[in-house]
């Protein structure tokens, strides 16, 4: 028969309508019987005819017609789906048996919903932040250059650095570059700090980005003539200022740290994601004067520039890499004295999509592989149940098959089951699906920071509907049809569920799979759980609660340096004058949180008089600048000498104070005060610091402002107000620092009025914001982890309960021959103790051999110490015996003479 | 539940095959017909296919108005009663001529070999 026949049938029967006057199923019956009637009546004419008498004739009319019913039934069989009618007569059918099992019901649909809820969620994350193409451009052609170092893992390009590396490039067809900085901005509203980012012609063309208003940044706005544009990104536009259409062609103040400049509004940036820093206002390289500075343009290691590249029609990211590591070598061989081979430069060429995911991939990967073993559990645990009920069917299952079912039509019936079930549960999963990808996404929003546009949509239901598809299909084949042989079938229905090895096997199978999975669950939730806990016991070195950090931008529109340091030292003077107030300093870092710019750089120094040695660097230190009463206010002692005073300012002798890791290393066994050192970094050449002697002051304790966990290293502080940058205000309160906020702002806005205060915060909520990841990992994890356990648990007791119920009457047989309760209590006991001994057997193994491989394709994974480990697999053999102790109980109490009278 | 398949469902096929062809070049010779004058023609023709279990015709017959080689519709028999006629459609003719070739094919050669006697072979 051809196919396009076969499909016009299909279609037919599908929609019966073979012929126009064919419509319904009644229509038909009544047509066939009327045929039929016609048919007959012909056929006993023609035999009266013959010379039969009527009877006779209608007699042997019947007769070669044939057996009516089947043919009927062939003749329905072939108006319709024979297969799919009678499925949705066993879905009706499981529904009602489902009904009458709420307990079996309720707990199948609840473990499948939640594995398939948590991974349609999870997928939906990985899917938007991971997987999601960019706006930009042909994004698979734009490329982020990055070089790194011993110290930082990416220090940025100077601007001859950016010269040579793009000079004569046959890959790459453009080069854009961008400078993230902050701008206090005067004129969009309140005055405030926004991150912004002053960028080339090139750059936008490079990144291939539009504008949904206005118009962007090009190659006219280059040069130091070139009159100050901005261009403003999405999210502020639309958020902070409310897509107010006006703000095109407004003049505005832009102030960074070396002036202030005016800038036009020219345009509206399409909504994209920000790297590397999440700008909210792009000017060209005019308006920061910093930038157009001699130091910036000359000097190779003020490295303050992010490189983005296009390639070139036809060229690829290998020839591109290529090109390019050549380029850098040639220039890293031509100023040996900038690139040091002890400094460990590197280069990098990377896709923007690759860099941009770099953080996220990992974590989401790892939550993926969590949630598809919670997967694999919740499929384990109703298999189990599953298969425990269609044995306890056994019996009814052969009585069908003896009376003509065939095992087709039996696994129909069980696939019917498993339709309904695994269609509930993707139901009640999409449901639950819908609120968790909105955690997911906050969480998510910690690693990259496409998270944060992420939508639902319909791929999720997919998701879904695929894992129930999968989960429908690992049900309806797995549990093995009862032995077709009648006699056999009725002895097995007389007689109650006997339970067959093989199906037992199946089940301890599940079990095992179940409790292994779970534990590398455990272990995993445990390890970052301890890593949390470790992160909660670093105590800072003072009591961080009552000290309250304040973000003061400096403001150096039509100011002179002197205005403004005697601007901040009236601020401290008058905050200091407030109840309640008890010690008032500044600095230019919020300890933890300004973590982000130069607060991890660690300059050369040199103590005067030192005999320097040969082919040995000069020592390493942080630098910070701090206002008098910095550590008072802090709350730390001073270990030697005396703080900085206010006449430690421009022009009088330059003095430092040192960390105890410095006096110790440095000044072993002597004492530091008085001794001198000056920076030999070549930084300095591009910096304002000057390389003249400074003498110490004063030796604090360690404190590192940079890590949760306090990692000493050599620091050294000078006074903001001798040569340097403030900017945060620090107070310490004798009671709730949050109450001084609103007499603080008044006072500041009264002495300023367009001086912006942000971002006030106690240390201890900046040391809380910065665990919170590593707190929402734990908590996600241990989420995951305690489902598993939660369903593990179900299924031990599921397959014991099972097995119980299975040996009744051996147990009865068992106790008639004098066996005490207390021994088979124990031996129900222990099968569930092994059962779980094996669980975490199998999952140590697995998890060994998994982090084997996944180390062999991205990144090393921590092995968990022993003792999460420990406290894990203790953890799951105690629920474990908790699981067996109901059906242990059931067995132990088992009635003998019942047990046996039910044979 | 019913059994789908059952033992005799591969002669049915065949024998609905062959029914199927008989049907179509009958109301190619002969124009529309009702079911039982089908039925009595190809008994007239095939001897005892039909002589016994002539309801397996209307299946077969519902099979191909399905696959839309014959339409019907309802028209007066001889004496007059309301009786369904089938007729052939386009589609049905270009089936039979088709089919017809096939078949021929198959007989020759199978009779080919029916024919083939030990001393005919080298």
């Amino acid at each position: 028969m051809s196919l396009t026949r076969n499909i016009r049938r299909f279609f037919n029967r599908l929609f019966n309508s073979g012929s126009r006057t064919i419509d319904t199923r009644t229509d038909r019956e009544s047509r066939l019987r009327e045929e039929i009637a016609e048919h007959v009546a012909l056929q006993t004419e023609d035999n009266i005819r013959a010379g039969l008498d009527p009877i006779e004739a209608r007699r042997r009319a019947m007769l070669k017609f044939g057996g009516v019913e089947s043919m009927k039934e062939d003749y329905r069989d072939e108006c319709a789906f024979p297969w799919l009618e009678h499925l949705l007569q066993d879905i009706r059918f499981a529904l009602r048996m489902l009904y009458k099992n709420p307990g079996f019901t309720v707990v199948a649909v609840v473990t499948l919903a939640l594995g398939i809820g948590a991974n349609a969620a999870i997928f939906s994350v990985v899917r938007g932040v991971l997987l999601r193409p960019l706006v930009n451009r042909d994004e698979a052609r734009l490329l982020y250059l990055c070089q790194s170092d011993t110290y930082t893992t990416d220090v940025n390009f100077s601007v001859p650095e950016i010269d040579d590396l793009s000079a004569d490039l046959k890959s790459i067809q453009a080069v854009g570059t961008l400078s993230p900085l902050d701008f206090t901005v005067v004129g969009l509203g309140d005055a405030r700090t926004l991150t912004a980012g002053v960028v080339d012609g090139a750059y936008f063309d490079v990144v291939g980005l539009r504008s949904v208003l206005g118009r962007l940044i090009g190659p006219g706005d280059d040069g130091p003539n070139a009159a100050g544009v901005a261009v403003l990104t999405y999210k502020f536009w639309s958020t902070t200022l409310h897509s107010d259409p006006s703000v095109i062609g407004k003049t505005i103040r832009l102030g960074s740290y070396n002036g202030t400049r005016s800038a036009t509004v020219i345009g509206v940036l399409q909504p994209s994601v920000p790297y590397p820093v999440e700008t909210e206002i792009i000017a060209n390289i005019v308006t920061s004067p910093h930038h157009l500075s001699a130091t910036m343009v000359t000097s190779r290691v003020h490295r303050m520039t992010e490189v983005f590249a296009r390639l070139a029609p036809g060229a690829t990211l290998e020839s591109a890499r290529a090109e390019l590591a050549t380029t850098y070598a040639a220039m890293r061989n031509a100023h040996p004295e900038v690139y040091k081979p002890n400094d460990g430069f590197r280069f990098t060429v990377t896709r923007i999509h690759d860099q941009i995911n770099s953080r996220a991939n990992t974590v989401l990967w790892v939550l993926l592989a969590a949630s598809g073993l919670l997967f694999l559990i919740a499929c384990s645990n109703v298999a189990n149940l599953f298969l425990a009920r269609t044995v306890r069917r056994e019996p009814e299952l052969a009585l069908r098959s003896a009376l003509g079912a065939t095992s087709g039509a039996l696994r129909r019936s069980l696939l019917a089951e498993a339709i309904v079930l695994c269609g509930a549960g993707l139901l009640a999963g999409v449901i639950i699906a819908a609120p968790m990808v909105g955690v997911l996404s906050r969480y998510a929003s910690r690693f990259s920071v496409r998270a944060a546009d992420l939508a639902l949509d319909s791929s999720m239901l997919w998701i879904g509907v695929a894992l129930a598809f999968v989960a429908t299909i690992f049900l309806a084949f797995i549990p093995r049809l009862p032995n077709t042989n009648t006699s056999h079938a009725f002895a097995v229905s007389s007689s109650g569920s006997r339970v067959t090895p093989s199906s037992r096997r199946r089940l301890r199978v599940f079990a095992v799979t179940q409790i292994a999975a779970c534990f590398l669950l455990l272990a995993g939730a445990g390890a970052l759980l301890r890593a949390l806990f470790v992160l909660e016991n670093s105590q800072a070195p003072f009591d961080t609660a009552r000290v309250l950090a304040v973000n003061l931008p400096v403001m150096t529109d039509g100011r002179t340096p002197e205005q403004i340091t005697s601007f901040y030292r009236d601020v401290r003077r008058r905050v200091a004058s407030f109840p309640g107030v008890e010690s008032v300093s500044g600095a230019m870092f919020v300890p933890w949180r300004d973590t982000i710019n130069f607060a991890d750089l660690h300059m050369q120094f040199a103590v005067d008089g030192a005999p320097k040695e040969d082919g040995k660097e000069d020592p390493r230190a942080r630098f910070r600048f701090i206002l008098p009463n910095y550590f008072s206010t802090m709350g730390m002692p001073f270990l030697e000498g005396r703080d900085f005073n206010d006449n430690d300012r421009a022009g009088s002798e330059r003095v430092v104070i040192i960390s105890e890791a410095l006096a110790k290393q440095l000044f072993p066994g002597q004492d530091p005060l008085n001794h001198k050192l000056h920076w030999t970094d070549p930084i300095l050449k591009s910096s304002s610091m000057s390389p003249e002697s400074r003498r110490i002051v004063g030796v604090v304790p360690d404190f590192d402002d940079t890590g949760i966990i306090p990692d000493p290293s050599m620091t050294i502080y000078q006074p903001s107000d001798q040569e340097g940058l403030s900017g945060r205000l620090f107070v310490r309160a004798k009671g709730d620092p949050y109450a001084l906020m609103p007499i603080l702002t008044s006072e500041i806005h009264h002495m300023s009025d367009n001086q912006p205060v942000e971002r006030a915060s106690t240390l201890r909520d900046v040391r809380a914001e910065v665990m919170a990841p590593d707190r929402l990992n734990a908590i996600v994890f241990g989420g995951f982890a305690s489902l598993a356990l939660l369903i593990s648990i179900v299924g031990v007791a599921g397959v014991l309960a099972f097995s119980v119920s299975g040996r009744l009457h051996e147990f009865g047989i068992r106790l008639a021959l004098g066996a005490s309760p207390r021994n088979i209590l124990s031996g129900v006991l222990s099968e569930g103790f092994v059962i779980a001994l094996i669980g975490v057997t199998v999952g140590t193994a697995a998890g060994f051999a998994l982090a084997r491989v996944i180390a062999k394709y991205t990144v090393e994974l921590q092995i968990p110490g022993a003792t999460p480990l420990i406290i894990s697999a203790a953890l799951i053999l105690a629920a474990a015996l908790i699981a067996s102790a109901i059906p242990a109980i059931r067995a132990a109490s088992v009635d003998a003479a019942r047990a046996l009278r039910a044979e | 539940m019913t059994p789908t398949n059952n033992p005799s469902s591969k002669k049915t096929d065949v024998l609905q095959g062959t029914l199927a062809l008989m049907v179509l070049k009958t109301l190619d010779v002969l124009g529309p017909l009702h079911g039982y004058g089908l039925a009595r023609r190809i008994e007239q023709i095939s001897g005892d296919l039909l002589a016994v279990n002539q309801g397996t015709l209307y299946p077969v017959l519902l099979k191909l108005e399905q696959e839309g080689a014959i339409e019907s519709e309802w028209g007066a028999s001889e004496n007059n009663r309301r009786a369904r006629f089938y007729n052939l459609t386009k589609a049905g003719r270009k089936a039979l001529q088709s089919e017809t070739q096939d078949w021929q094919q198959t007989a020759a050669i199978i009779s080919r070999f029916f024919e083939i006697k030990s001393e005919d072979l080298p």
